[in-house]
């Protein structure tokens, strides 16, 4: 059996046995919703709703009730629809990479982190369609031969590969989250009643937990992570490629794909890092999500903030060596023009506040990480603020030099994507288990304090 | 149906099962099946049973995709409309990698989990044949077929008390 | 206890025996002989060697009287251009056994301890490249060979070599300031190294925690340290050679390219130690997963490369093109072949030796893959830098193999005698059990 060192931090804590981890987790989903749970999904809901109305109006009225002039043609839309991709990225790589290098303390954090990662491509799929005005014609997108004879989709172009890597990551996101799900759809089976076993218990496919069936299970597992790791790195690396293959300076760079996936990893965890902390405090999970995990993820954050500051001064950088006047233009206009207040909300949240965490006090006190988290969303959404909408308002024609200024209709819009995520997040946590029971179990022997019964 | 009889021994622990099955097993004892909790490393491998490969489904399906999406980028932009795209040739091979790669990846994904649900009889509708149903949330159920077993019932059942069964239950189905 | 694991001896010591030295002493000279020779005949209009070198003797030598002045690049451009080529690649193989490692310690990994004193002798060969770079770098006419930015008046708006462009990065390529930067790299890449390897050779004798603390937190320095300089010496060493190219992706693409001919040395040392009787607590466990890491980084280099060549090929703008269009056309495409097996070295190969679990547990793929990687990421240095500094003398012959015989051998030994000084394992890692019981 693997040995594992005396000098590791626990990963589960409060002596629990493969019982009290069924009980703790079970719990919840078995349980009349808390009131608590209803005030923030009526709070969801009516977001939804609002924002909902916002959508709509955007579609009856067009795209006129965004802040957009001739200049600056992408703003919140595309800056909304990154920097949701780039939230659905962590839950993946937490499942695919940290099981790939057996991070063991993963098993407390993927299955929230997945649901998570679904509903953030949902919500940043929802900004494709809403900049496309005419939403009814979205399947134009897909390879059919239009109407005319056999015009096909540009398969050149980064905006197609961008429908099949954010389809392929949301199918094949959903189809991981689902497999990680069977056996503890099926703990829940065993233990309910009535409709609700039936529900389970089709969900559940029949599982019974042979031996076979879990070596087979844990085969398909690790390929799915082999797969999805470079399909992570793909979907933001064409994301990127939307902006990159172009000739506007300051998106046109070579190191925007993993400058991109980077930032993405980055703004992903601190989203997991926000809703681990809040679930663990209503849920009362304090001994499954600790504050190792805590500080784990802290870590990651200032690792990846860290390698997103290296790529802010490469490109700084480059610009000033390339000797190219355009580029060092857009780059200065950055930092010194009329969004500069924008730049710096980006190099602020984004590269100094993690550093904070180098201290073990400050990666471990839970008020801290929670506000840091926040302030990592709020930079790395400015940070594709930045990149699209200061490259474009000052273009090649200095005559059509702009400004850009929101309009109702932009945060109208971005609420809608707000309540729509955690609608569907507080739904998750209610209906379906918010730990991978069966993952935890796997690692409650070796890694918590007291082995269960022996 | 009650022509199959089964006797099943509830373990606690993932390490006194994995002993146990290695004793029974050697004894010329035949296994069933051992339902765990969670996936219990190396206990297949004590079960006897091969290495799982699933890999070679995810290899087919992968190699399909990527030749499928080939063909729908090639046929498409190269023969049946070209066009010309910012002066590159009417097939780039570098443009096409993303969607090659993408679809080589769903159809891997997809084709190795459906796979997986055919060989191990998993699907909405399947009633499965529960032992214990401890053995979803805390236990490890050994499951023995007795119609496969010439040893008596009660050597069998006293044998595995002797190897750390908690308790020793009879299924009929 | 389903799997009981014979836990071999740790104390284990690498005998460095006269023999290997003199041989490796007697290969160096002889790739310094074959240099001498390779140079004697082509300057007789003769050559030993595949591709274009032959081809490049005939034309290039003609060419070089002809009009030699324009061009610029002559024979002794490719000698210097092969020791500088050499320098940085095998200098890179040296600095990620720190690399590797720090993120290790800072990890806090614990499945690569028992073999961990092999990446940990690996930067011992960092002062040879060192010292060789800062000597061609010192003397005038082998700097003016390597850098563009350092001809003769090229930044003096009245001299007749004048470039603007190159004129407008004297705030960043100058004499000076190139100087304390390489300086910099090499003696603090070093200084944190023998940190790290001093508390772990005091870890060995005294079983103590404080002493993992201690490399650990120099292992956090340097991964700060590297984070920056992996990039910046990449420019200074690569990119600046081709003085009006830029990307912004070459700083990871050139330690992508570093590290993964990293893990390669790494992996053979240990299987060749093995093969050789030591190494015994190094299990297959172990290896496997060192396995993985070059699989996974061959794929990732050919992201890095791959993502870099799309956007350069996609926006097409001239600037940045030519940097490809000399490789595969220019020159009378004599990079091209280079420049297509670097790929093929480097990621088709690895990729479909490395896939299936086996082969990352059969001595023999391993070692196919290992050697596939570490001749392509020369290659890769070779396409990098040779277009820059030989221009239309670049082949490869027995020049190129002469100066990477020498190289090669002197790094060998460099390793070797590091490996001996020290216990093979180190036994008071407080992962090692881990290690040592390492199972997937």
């Amino acid at each position: 059996m693997s040995v594992v060192s005396p000098i590791r931090e626990h990963l589960v804590t409060g002596g629990k046995t493969y019982h009290d981890v069924t009980e703790d987790i079970c719990r919840h989903v078995e349980a009349k919703p808390t009131k608590e749970w209803k005030v923030a999904f009526a709070i969801s809901v009516l977001v939804l709703l609002y924002g909902g109305s916002w959508v709509l109006w955007t579609w009856w009225e067009g795209l006129g009730v965004w802040g957009l002039n001739k200049t600056v043609g992408w703003a919140w839309d595309i800056t909304n629809f990154v920097w949701w991709v780039g939230i659905g990225h962590a839950g993946t790589l937490i499942s695919a990479i940290l099981l790939l290098f057996r991070q063991k303390w993963r098993t407390s954090i993927n299955r929230a982190a997945e649901a998570m990662t679904i509903f953030a491509v949902l919500c940043a799929a929802s900004f494709i369609l809403m900049h496309m005005g005419r939403p009814w014609l979205a399947y134009w997108a897909l390879p059919f031969p239009n109407t005319f004879g056999s015009l096909w989709v540009n398969f050149n172009s980064p905006l197609v590969w961008d429908v099949f890597a954010i389809s392929t990551y949301f199918s094949v996101s959903c189809l991981f989250w689902f497999i990680g799900l069977i056996p503890d759809l099926a703990t829940i089976r065993d233990r309910a009643t009535g409709v609700r076993k039936s529900i389970y218990g089709a969900l559940s496919l029949g599982w019974t937990g042979g031996a076979k069936t879990w070596a087979r299970y844990e085969d398909v597992s690790l390929i799915l992570a082999g797969l999805s790791t470079p399909l992570v790195l793909s979907v933001h690396t064409i994301v990127s490629m939307d902006f990159a293959t172009s000739v506007i300076p300051g998106w046109h760079t070579t190191i925007f794909p993993p400058y991109f996936v980077a930032g993405a990893i980055f703004s992903g965890f601190a989203m997991v890092q926000n809703l681990m902390l809040v679930t663990r405090v209503v849920y009362k999970l304090e001994d499954y999500i600790t504050l190792e995990h805590i500080s784990l993820m802290n870590k990651i954050i200032t690792v990846t903030g860290s390698i997103v500051g290296v790529a802010y001064i490469t490109e700084f950088f480059i610009a000033a060596y390339s000797g190219v006047e355009y580029e060092k233009y857009a780059f200065f206009n950055r930092a010194a023009g009329p969004l500069w207040w924008s730049y710096l909300a980006m190099m602020t949240c984004n590269v100094l506040s993690p550093q904070i965490f180098w201290f073990k006090s400050m990666r471990e006190n839970i008020v801290v990480s929670f506000v840091i988290a926040v302030v990592v969303n709020i930079g790395m959404w400015f940070e594709r603020f930045v990149i699209i909408v200061t490259s474009l308002h000052r273009d090649y024609l200095p005559s059509s030099w702009t400004y850009f200024t929101p309009r109702m209709g932009d945060i109208g819009d971005y609420l809608f994507s707000f309540g729509f995520f955690f609608t569907c997040f507080l739904l998750f946590s209610k209906f379906l288990p918010v730990i991978n029971m069966a993952e935890v179990k796997s690692v409650l022997k070796s890694s918590s304090e007291k082995n269960s019964k022996q | 149906m009650a022509d199959k009889k089964y006797l099943v021994g509830i373990f606690n622990d993932e390490d006194v099962v994995m002993d146990a099955v290695q004793k029974i097993r050697s004894k010329g004892i035949k296994i069933h099946e051992v339902f765990c909790p969670y996936p219990v490393h190396g206990l297949d491998h004590v079960l006897g049973y091969e290495r799982p490969r699933m890999g070679v489904p995810a290899f087919l399906f992968g190699i399909t995709g990527t030749s499928l999406a080939f063909l729908l980028t090639f046929w498409t932009l190269g023969i049946d409309w070209p066009m010309n795209i910012g002066g590159k040739n009417f097939f780039p091979f570098p443009t096409n990698i993303p969607i090659v790669f993408e679809l080589t990846v769903l159809l891997a994904a997809f084709g190795m989990a459906f796979t997986f649900f055919f060989m191990e009889g998993l699907g909405p509708s399947v009633k499965p044949l529960i032992f214990d149903v401890r053995s979803t949330d805390d236990k490890f159920a050994m499951a023995i077929d007795l119609n496969k077993n010439t040893i008596s019932d009660s050597e069998i059942s006293s044998f595995l008390k002797e190897v750390g069964a908690e308790e020793v239950n009879v299924k009929e189905v | 206890m389903a799997h009981k694991h014979e836990i071999p001896s740790l104390d284990e010591s690498f005998d460095f025996s006269p023999a290997l030295r003199k041989k490796l002493i007697i290969s160096a000279i002889i790739g310094v002989a074959m240099v001498a020779l390779g140079a004697f005949l082509l300057n007789n209009h003769m050559s030993i060697g595949v591709w274009s070198s032959g081809h490049g003797a005939e034309h290039g030598a003609a060419d070089a009287h002809a009009n030699g002045e324009h061009h610029g690049a002559t024979l002794f451009s490719r000698i210097i251009g092969n020791i500088w080529m050499n320098s940085v690649y095998f200098l890179g193989i040296s600095v990620v056994g720190v690399f590797f490692l720090s993120y290790n310690y800072v990890a806090k990994a614990g499945w690569y301890t028992s073999f961990k004193r092999v990446p940990e002798a690996l930067p011992s060969f960092i002062i040879v490249p060192a010292i060789i770079m800062l000597g061609l770098f010192l003397v005038p006419s082998s700097r003016e060979v390597i850098f563009h930015w350092a001809h003769h008046g090229v930044m003096d708006p009245a001299s007749e070599n004048y470039d603007k462009i190159i004129a407008g990065k004297s705030w960043y390529l100058n004499f000076g300031f190139f100087l304390v930067r390489m300086v910099s790299y090499f003696a603090i890449w070093y200084y944190l190294w023998t940190q790290i390897r001093k508390y772990s050779l005091l870890e060995d004798e005294n079983n103590d925690i404080y002493f993992y603390n201690k490399s650990r937190s120099y292992a956090k320095m340097f991964l700060i340290f590297f984070a920056v300089t992996s990039s910046t010496a990449a420019w200074d060493f690569s990119m600046s050679i081709d003085t009006h190219w830029f990307s912004t992706m070459f700083g990871w693409y050139h330690l992508a390219s570093w590290h993964v001919a990293g893990l390669a040395t790494i992996m053979l040392t240990i299987l060749l130690l093995k093969d050789h009787g030591y190494l015994k607590s190094v299990n297959f466990s172990a290896i496997h997963d060192l396995g993985k890491l070059m699989f996974g980084f061959s794929i990732f280099w050919a992201y890095v490369w791959f993502s870099q060549y799309l956007l350069i090929f996609y926006a097409n703008l001239p600037e940045e093109t030519i940097y490809f269009r000399e490789r595969l056309s220019g020159y009378d495409g004599r990079y091209f072949a280079p420049f297509i097996i670097n790929i093929v070295l480097n990621f088709v190969f690895p990729f479909l030796i490395l896939m299936a679990r086996e082969s990352k547990r059969n001595m023999i793929f391993l070692k196919l893959a290992c050697g596939s990687i570490l001749m392509g990421h020369w290659f890769d240095f070779y396409q990098m830098q040779m277009p820059g500094i030989a221009k239309d003398q670049g082949g490869i012959g027995i020049i190129e193999w002469g100066t990477t015989l020498t190289f090669a051998s002197m790094f060998i030994y460099f390793v070797a005698n590091q490996l001996s000084k020290a216990n093979l394992v180190a036994k008071n890692h407080p992962f090692l059990e881990e290690s040592l019981h390492h199972e997937i």
